[in-house]
């Protein structure tokens, strides 16, 4: 599904350079469930930027379900973010002027679909994260919680085989981070494929595959045969380091 | 999707009362003080008779002694004297023309009941009523017979009729101008158009006469004209008559030629008259040339465009464009804090383009209410124009053209000034934004 392969981004100002990413390597197979942790500034969000085609790399190899993307154009960039990636943000990034049914609209919108197929689309998202009553709602009469769900729901409108979130539950409270998650597993389960970073090791632990990055590269990752059968992993899980 | 375009400046404009109305505001003054101006330029250079103005011709003859000057750009007088308008009329040639020059006359009915009034009239020939189109309410212009045998005949416009005849059909009836009677054998329509531009020697934005008679009245009844009189040479002028032989130039002239081998053939014509003239030893030149201009060419000739009108239409545009820069920075200020905005939309798949004809699209919508408020500014530019000099009364109007340019370059003016911050705002970098909000 991912594939990248020695990965490097550099930002460059007059005078200073900063590595974000360096030889990130890294393949992503078709419904996986992977979390990304590490400390802050250890290039997380960068390599969730170059995953999701928000922001070009310096060097290397970038294949996303076959496609090379380092010779895409821009607006080439935008049509496969459209039609292959879904995301989810810390700060849900829902658009306030629109109503919850015109915010999970908006990536069907830009790929063309037709009005009937649009709300017929919607109402399902809506229905499976439970706020299809909220259609109507403008995000700042919803909870934190719901908010995130909309978005969830707007990241699976376009039906994308790959699904970036970041922090998705870094707003939120212990309940509500868990009925989040537990919708993301569900996604996961439906065939998506999920790649989430996440500052909370618990939640980390419930994710099939573990990687960590630290300055720019990927340090180690802990791959669990199988998902927990629990709601929340073992804290004492052991961790599988390797070489990338 | 232009209609969620729309949906979304709306929803935009909305959401930004203030900053919204205060652009609207400026471009609505921008647009109402250049739609003031360049209204009453339109009004004043727009072809005044579109199907004909290249047909209709005004001669001029170089009819000056050597070492002459004359005050126009290529040293041709700007009018002829009595004696070439009348040989240029009676030549032997397949034409339609007429000579005219303005007068004016107390005009009453002969009775105490109607008080007599000073309007201003026009000595033409019958001709005169085809070559510009004149149309009749009531009779038609005068015959060749009644011009040169019976020519106490008048032809009065609409506005006359109904003030002396109470609009009923007054031909036939007499009508008295100063102490002579004529017969009315026609009513007009009043003169309509904005530019009297059969004569611009005389003011192309004077009223226009209502009153027209023979041009064979004048040596009958000695008729002095209300307009312009030079001379290019001292003449010691005793009487009417020695002004009717002399060298000095009043009377206008206008040629009906439809087409460039009767335009030729008219100047061959004119050569040969000059020529005649000077071996008459009327006057003493070398060389001969003369003047044919269509009605567009004779208007701008005269200026009847000034340079003054073109320098404040360009001070208007140059307001506009302040207007308009006002309005790109306010836009800057507006997108810019969309960033985020649009950071999401680039996310969820939104390209360059789309993020680019949302924010033009808004333009347009803030452009177009500009526009509207504009034309209403304007009304009240030239309202104020009007009230400033009677003048301008037909010269400070909107006409479709106009109230259809003003929305026009209301959205000119707000691509322009859209186009900057549109551009910016598309290339937002998404990755920035999504974590920042």
């Amino acid at each position: 599904m991912l594939k990248m392969q020695n990965i490097s981004k550099v930002y460059r100002t007059d005078s200073v350079q900063t590595h974000a990413l360096r030889d990130f390597s890294l393949e992503v197979n078709e419904g996986e469930f992977i979390a990304v942790t590490g400390p802050s500034g250890s290039g997380k969000t960068t390599f969730l930027n170059m995953a999701g085609l928000l922001e070009p790399f310096t060097s290397g190899q970038y294949t996303l379900d076959g496609i090379d993307v380092g010779g895409l154009s821009d607006n080439q960039r935008a049509d496969l973010r459209n039609q292959k990636i879904g995301f989810i943000f810390q700060g849900f990034n829902l658009i306030p002027d629109l109503n919850i049914f015109e915010n999970v609209e908006v990536p069907l919108r830009y790929r063309g679909v037709s009005a009937k197929d649009r709300k017929r689309r919607i109402d399902e998202c809506l229905e499976q994260v439970g706020l299809a009553s909220r259609a109507k709602h403008l995000p700042q009469q919803l909870s934190g919680g719901q908010q995130q769900r909309v978005a969830i729901a707007r990241a699976l409108a376009g039906n994308p085989r790959f699904l970036l979130a970041d922090e998705p539950t870094g707003n939120l409270d212990t309940l509500m981070a868990r009925q989040v998650m537990e919708l993301l597993e569900e996604i996961n389960r439906n065939g998506a494929t999920i790649v989430m970073v996440t500052h909370d090791p618990e939640l980390a632990r419930r994710a099939p595959r573990n990687i960590q990055v630290v300055d720019g590269q990927l340090a180690d990752f802990t791959l669990y045969q199988g998902k927990p059968e629990s709601g929340v992993a073992s804290s004492n899980t052991p961790l599988k380091t390797a070489e990338v | 999707m232009l209609l969620h375009y729309i949906d979304l400046s709306w929803r935009s404009v909305k959401n930004t009362p203030v900053i919204s109305f205060l652009m609207v505001f400026a471009i609505a003054i921008g647009i109402g003080i250049t739609m003031t101006s360049l209204s009453v330029y339109h009004m004043m250079s727009m072809d005044p008779i579109p199907h004909k103005s290249s047909k209709i011709h005004y001669p001029q003859l170089q009819v000056m002694d050597d070492g002459h000057e004359w005050h126009s750009t290529d040293n041709l007088p700007n009018q002829l004297s009595y004696q070439d308008a009348v040989n240029l009329y009676n030549a032997d040639i397949d034409v339609l023309s007429s000579p005219s020059f303005r007068t004016g006359f107390s005009v009453h009915l002969n009775t105490p009941d109607v008080k007599p009034r000073m309007e201003p009239a026009r000595l033409v020939n019958t001709e005169f009523f085809q070559i510009f189109e004149r149309p009749f309410i009531y009779g038609q212009a005068w015959s060749r017979d009644a011009q040169d045998n019976k020519p106490y005949v008048a032809v009065i416009t609409k506005e006359i009729n109904d003030r002396f005849f109470n609009g009923e059909n007054s031909v036939g009836k007499e009508i008295y101008l100063d102490n002579k009677s004529y017969r009315i054998v026609g009513v007009t329509e009043n003169w309509d158009h904005h530019v009297k531009y059969y004569d611009v020697n005389n003011g192309a934005f004077n009223k226009a006469e209502s009153i027209y008679i023979p041009f064979s009245i004048a040596p009958l009844e000695e008729v002095g004209t209300w307009g312009n009189m030079n001379g290019w040479k001292h003449q010691a002028l005793r009487g009417y008559k020695d002004l009717l032989t002399s060298e000095q130039l009043w009377t206008q002239f206008w040629v009906l030629l439809e087409t460039e081998e009767q335009k030729e053939a008219y100047g061959n014509f004119l050569m040969a008259y000059m020529e005649d003239q000077n071996a008459r030893g009327r006057f003493q030149r070398e060389t001969f040339e003369y003047g044919l201009r269509n009605v567009n060419e004779w208007m701008e000739y005269n200026e009847v465009v000034s340079e003054d009108n073109r320098i404040l239409v360009a001070l208007s545009f140059m307001f506009l464009m302040v207007c308009v820069a006002n309005i790109l920075g306010l836009l800057l200020a507006k997108f810019l804090k969309r960033a985020p905005e649009v950071g999401v939309r680039r996310a969820l798949g939104a390209s360059k383009r789309q993020i680019f004809l949302q924010h033009i699209v808004e333009v347009s919508v803030i452009g177009l209410a500009g526009g509207l408020l504009g034309i209403a500014v304007a009304q009240l530019g030239l309202w104020g124009v009007r009230t400033t000099n009677s003048y301008y009364n037909a010269l400070a109007t909107m006409d479709w053209s106009m109230l259809l340019a003003a929305p026009a370059i209301s959205l000119i003016a707000s691509f322009i000034a859209g186009l900057y911050p549109a551009w910016l705002v598309c290339k937002t970098q998404p990755a920035i934004y999504l974590k920042s909000q």
